[in-house]
C-alpha cells in the first residue's frame, strides 16, 4: 500500500465520526396514543427529590470523595514489519499491550471559611499481558501515585496554594510553547493528550484576583524532570546505558514565575516570565564507559504572551515563546544524538503555537493548533559537518474533532496529529459512550503512519484498539 | 449563559406575578406574556438555586407516564445577578455537584441585552487546569436552541422576552388540572420562525397565579414535539412558580424534569463571586457560598 493511500486512510479515520453526524437523524418514535389527554401524568413522579430537607450547613467530610474504577484493554493489532533503515527490518506481531485495573480516588474538602484541602491519587494494577506486568517477570505489578496533593488559603483578593499541583499556561490546545512548567509523562499510547501526561509538582502558588487583572506566580520547590520510559512500555528500547533520574546530590533546586492576565470583551491575554529547568533532561554516556548514562539538567528563562479573540463561534488563540539558553541539543540519548559529539550547547529559541477552535453547533466542534520553533543561530558553536537534532522550524500540528450525540451520552472524537516536516501521522478515533450516572465506556482505534525520518518510524503501520469501562461514585 | 437561561426558565415558562384576577380579566395574550416578562426580571436579580435535573426515557404503565429506565440524574447550583441600567445584562456561575464524574465542573457566563454584543462564557475543568473561554458567545439571537446539560430543555424552552417577535392569541378559556386557564397560542414572526424549532407554542395560564401549568410545542407539520407540564405551583418569595417542571420529548419517548430544590432571591451577593475567580479558587467559591447559605437560614 502506498504512503499516500495510508494517509488517506488515517484521514478518511479522522472523518468518521463527521460523517456519522450527517447521517444521524433521529426517528420519529411518537406514539399518538401514548400521549392521548386519557393518559395521566403523574406529578408526582419527581416528588421525592422534595421531600430530602434542604441542607444549608456544612457538608460532611466525607462528601468530598469522588471515586472512578476503569478497567482497560489496549492492544496492537496489526501484523507487520518495520524497516527503520533500508534493509534492516522487524516484525511487529498483534500483542496485548495494557490490560490493567485503575482507582483514581479525588478529594477536596473545604474544611474552613477560606481554607480548603484537595487530593487526587490513583492505582494502577496490571494483568496478564500488560507490559508492565511482561516486564515483572509475568507477575502481577500495582503502582500507586499521589496526583495532586495541595492546601488552599484564600483571603481578600489573595489565594494561596502549597503542594503538588499543576500550573497551565498558554491558549492553544493540545500544544501550547508555553505549556512547559510542569513534566510530563507520555507511558504509552494510550496517553496522547497532553492533559493526561501532565504531572503534578511541589509548588506554592500565588494568586492575586486585582480588579481588572489578576496575577499568579509560582515557586517550584522541587522540579522534577520528564521520567525516562518504563520497561516493557511501547516506547522502551534498550540503552547503552541506563537512563537515570537527575542525581541531586544535595543540590536545591527551584523554578519561579508569572504570569498576568486580563480579559477584555472577547478577548483574554497575558504575559509570563519564569525561569524554568528544561522538563527533558540530556543524557551523556558515563565518563568511565560504564554504568549508568549521566543526567544533565539545563536551565533557561522564558518570556511569552498569549492571547485568545471570540468571534462569534470562532475562538482564535495565539501563544508566543521566547526561551535564553535552552540546549540545543536536549533530545540526547546515548548512541542517539544528532551531534557528532554531545556538546553543551545552549541557544536562544523562538517559539509559537497558533489555532482555532471553532463551534460548528451546539453539538459540535472543531479545533486546530500549529506549533512552531526555531533556534537562532544555529550554527554558532557547531563544527563544520555538525547539525542540530532540530534544525530549521520544527513542530507539530493537531486537528480534533468531536460531535456530542444522544443528549450528551454520546461522544465520538477524532484527532489528527503530525509534525511540520510531515514525517509522521497519528489518527485518533475515539468513542465514549455514558451509560448510567456511574458507568462509562471508553473505545478508541489509534493508527500511526511514519517515515524513517520520525522517531516515530518504530510505530509505523501500528493499529492500536483499545477499550476502557470506568463505573465512578 | 445556560445558568443564566435556567434563570429565565424559572419564571419565563410559569412564574405568575400577584395580580389580582379582576385585573387580568382584560389582558390580551401580549399583556400575559409581558406580565411574565416583567417578573422574570424581578426574579431573576440576585439569586441562588438549587436544582435536580432528572432524565429517563419513558412508557405508560396502569395508564400513566412513568420512567422506562432509571434516570440519569445532575445536580446543580447557580447564583444570577442581573446589571446594566435597566438591569437586562445577567451574569451567573454554575456549579455541577452530581455526577461524581461531573462534579466541580464550573460554567461562568455574561450574557448582555445589546445584539450587537456577544455573551460570554467561561468553563473551568480541572482535567485542563486552567480557565477556558468558550467558542459560543453569539447574541442569543443568531444562537441555536442547545439541549440544558443533557436534557429535554433547550435554552429555547428557557426564554421569554423578544415577545414583539411573536404574535399572541388566546385561543380559549378552559380547565387543566383542576385550575382556570387561558389556551394563549405563540406564533413567531418571520425574523424568529428561522432561530426556533417550532413554529408555534400554546401555553395554558393559570387564572389566578399566571403561572403557566402545560405548554405543547409544534413543529413546521403542525406535529406536536415536546410537552411542558408544571406541578408544585408554589408562592416563593412573593411570586408565584412551578418548582417542578418536566419536558416530554414526544419524538425521542424521553423526558426530563427540572425540580427547583431550593429557589432564593434578592440576595446579597458580592459582584467579584461572579467573575472567573469563582472558577478556579474554590477555597474562595466554598466561602461565599457558605455566606450566601448564611442568609437562607
Amino acid at each position: 500500500m502506498s504512503r499516500f493511500c495510508k494517509r488517506a486512510g488515517l484521514i478518511l479515520m479522522f472523518v468518521a465520526p463527521i460523517a456519522y453526524s450527517q447521517q444521524n437523524e433521529q426517528s420519529n418514535l411518537e406514539d399518538e396514543a401514548l400521549l392521548s389527554d386519557e393518559i395521566i401524568f403523574d406529578d408526582n413522579l419527581f416528588d421525592s427529590v422534595f421531600d430530602e430537607q434542604p441542607n444549608n450547613g456544612p457538608d460532611s467530610w466525607l462528601e468530598g470523595f469522588t471515586f472512578s474504577v476503569s478497567q482497560q484493554f489496549y492492544g496492537q493489532v496489526n501484523n507487520h514489519s518495520v524497516e527503520p533503515l533500508p534493509g534492516f527490518s522487524f516484525p511487529r506481531e498483534a500483542e496485548m499491550e495494557n490490560n490493567r485495573l485503575g482507582i483514581n480516588i479525588r478529594y477536596q474538602n473545604g474544611f474552613a471559611p477560606g481554607w480548603l484541602i484537595q487530593a487526587s491519587g490513583q492505582t494502577r494494577t496490571y494483568w496478564k499481558h500488560d507490559y508492565e506486568h511482561e516486564a515483572n517477570n509475568k507477575n502481577i505489578d500495582a503502582e500507586y501515585r499521589i496526583n495532586e496533593f495541595f492546601l488552599q488559603r484564600s483571603f481578600d483578593q489573595h489565594s494561596i496554594k502549597f503542594g503538588r499541583q499543576t500550573v497551565v499556561w498558554g491558549e492553544t490546545v493540545g500544544n501550547s510553547v508555553l505549556d512547559v512548567i510542569n513534566h510530563f509523562e507520555f507511558r504509552d499510547l494510550t496517553i496522547i493528550d497532553i492533559e493526561d501526561a501532565r504531572l503534578n509538582q511541589w509548588m506554592v502558588v500565588w494568586d492575586y484576583f486585582g480588579e481588572g487583572s489578576n496575577w499568579s506566580s509560582f515557586i517550584n520547590l522541587y522540579p522534577e524532570f520528564n521520567p525516562a520510559s518504563v520497561r516493557g512500555s511501547p516506547f522502551f528500547f534498550e540503552p547503552e546505558f541506563n537512563l537515570t533520574d537527575y542525581k541531586r546530590d544535595g543540590e536545591a533546586l527551584a523554578e519561579v514565575g508569572t504570569q498576568w492576565r486580563k480579559s477584555f470583551d472577547r478577548s483574554d491575554i497575558s504575559f509570563m516570565a519564569a525561569y524554568l529547568y528544561e522538563n527533558q533532561l540530556r543524557y551523556e554516556d558515563p565518563v568511565s564507559g560504564i554504568g549508568d548514562a549521566v543526567a544533565k539538567k539545563n536551565d533557561f528563562l522564558l518570556l511569552g504572551f498569549s492571547a485568545n479573540r471570540a468571534i462569534g463561534r470562532l475562538l482564535l488563540n495565539f501563544d508566543l515563546a521566547f526561551s535564553h539558553n535552552v540546549l540545543a541539543d536536549s533530545f540526547n540519548f546515548p548512541g542517539t544524538t544528532a551531534l557528532s559529539s554531545p556538546l553543551d550547547l545552549k541557544k536562544d529559541q523562538i517559539g509559537t503555537s497558533f489555532g482555532f477552535e471553532w463551534a460548528v453547533d451546539n453539538e459540535q466542534s472543531l479545533s486546530l493548533g500549529i506549533q512552531a520553533q526555531k533556534m537562532l543561530d544555529e550554527d554558532e558553536g557547531l563544527l563544520p559537518g555538525q547539525q542540530l537534532f532540530n534544525q530549521g522550524v520544527f513542530g507539530s500540528w493537531l486537528v480534533r474533532y468531536s460531535n456530542i450525540l444522544l443528549n450528551s451520552d454520546l461522544t465520538l472524537s477524532s484527532t489528527l496529529q503530525g509534525d511540520l516536516n510531515g514525517d509522521s501521522l497519528l489518527a485518533l478515533l475515539g468513542v465514549n459512550y455514558t451509560i448510567n450516572d456511574n458507568w462509562a465506556v471508553d473505545a478508541q482505534i489509534i493508527s500511526i503512519n511514519a517515515t524513517s525520518d520520525s522517531p516515530l518510524v518504530f510505530f509505523d503501520e501500528d493499529l492500536r484498539v483499545g477499550m476502557t469501562i470506568t463505573y465512578s461514585y | 449563559m445556560i445558568a443564566t437561561n435556567l434563570r429565565l426558565l424559572i419564571v419565563s415558562i410559569f412564574l405568575g406575578a400577584c395580580f389580582s384576577s379582576v385585573f387580568a380579566q382584560d389582558l390580551t395574550g401580549f399583556d400575559i406574556m409581558k406580565l411574565v416578562d416583567d417578573a422574570q426580571r424581578q426574579s431573576n436579580d440576585s439569586s441562588f438555586n438549587r436544582m435536580q435535573l432528572s432524565s429517563c426515557k419513558f412508557g405508560v404503565t396502569n395508564g400513566r407516564i412513568t420512567c422506562a429506565d432509571r434516570p440519569r440524574v445532575k445536580s446543580l447550583e447557580s447564583v444570577a445577578k442581573n446589571y446594566g441600567p435597566e438591569l437586562k445584562d445577567t451574569k451567573s456561575v454554575t456549579v455541577t455537584l452530581e455526577p461524581a464524574a461531573e462534579r466541580g465542573i464550573g460554567m461562568l457566563s455574561y450574557t448582555y441585552d445589546e445584539t450587537d454584543r456577544d455573551n460570554e462564557t467561561w468553563l473551568y475543568l480541572s482535567a485542563l487546569g486552567r480557565v477556558k473561554r468558550l467558542a459560543s458567545g453569539d447574541s442569543d439571537e443568531e444562537t441555536e436552541p442547545a439541549s440544558l446539560f443533557g436534557s429535554e430543555f433547550t435554552t429555547e424552552d428557557t426564554e421569554t422576552g423578544k415577545l414583539e417577535e411573536y404574535t399572541f392569541n388566546i385561543l380559549e378559556e378552559t380547565t387543566t388540572a383542576g385550575r382556570e386557564v387561558w389556551k394563549v397560542e405563540m406564533i413567531p414572526n418571520e425574523e424568529r420562525a428561522k432561530k426556533t424549532r417550532y413554529s408555534r407554542q400554546v401555553h395554558y395560564v393559570d387564572k389566578e397565579r399566571h403561572v403557566v401549568l402545560r405548554s405543547e410545542m409544534y413543529d413546521q407539520y403542525e406535529k406536536e414535539v415536546k410537552r411542558l407540564m408544571a406541578s408544585r405551583v408554589e408562592l416563593v418569595n412573593d411570586i408565584w412558580m412551578s418548582r417542578s417542571l418536566t419536558m416530554m420529548n414526544l419524538v425521542t419517548n424521553r423526558l426530563s424534569n427540572m425540580a427547583f430544590v431550593e429557589i432564593y432571591t434578592d440576595l446579597d451577593i458580592e459582584d467579584e463571586f461572579l467573575s472567573q475567580r469563582t472558577l478556579t479558587d474554590a477555597a474562595y467559591r466554598e466561602t461565599e457560598l457558605e455566606k450566601l447559605r448564611a442568609q437562607l437560614n
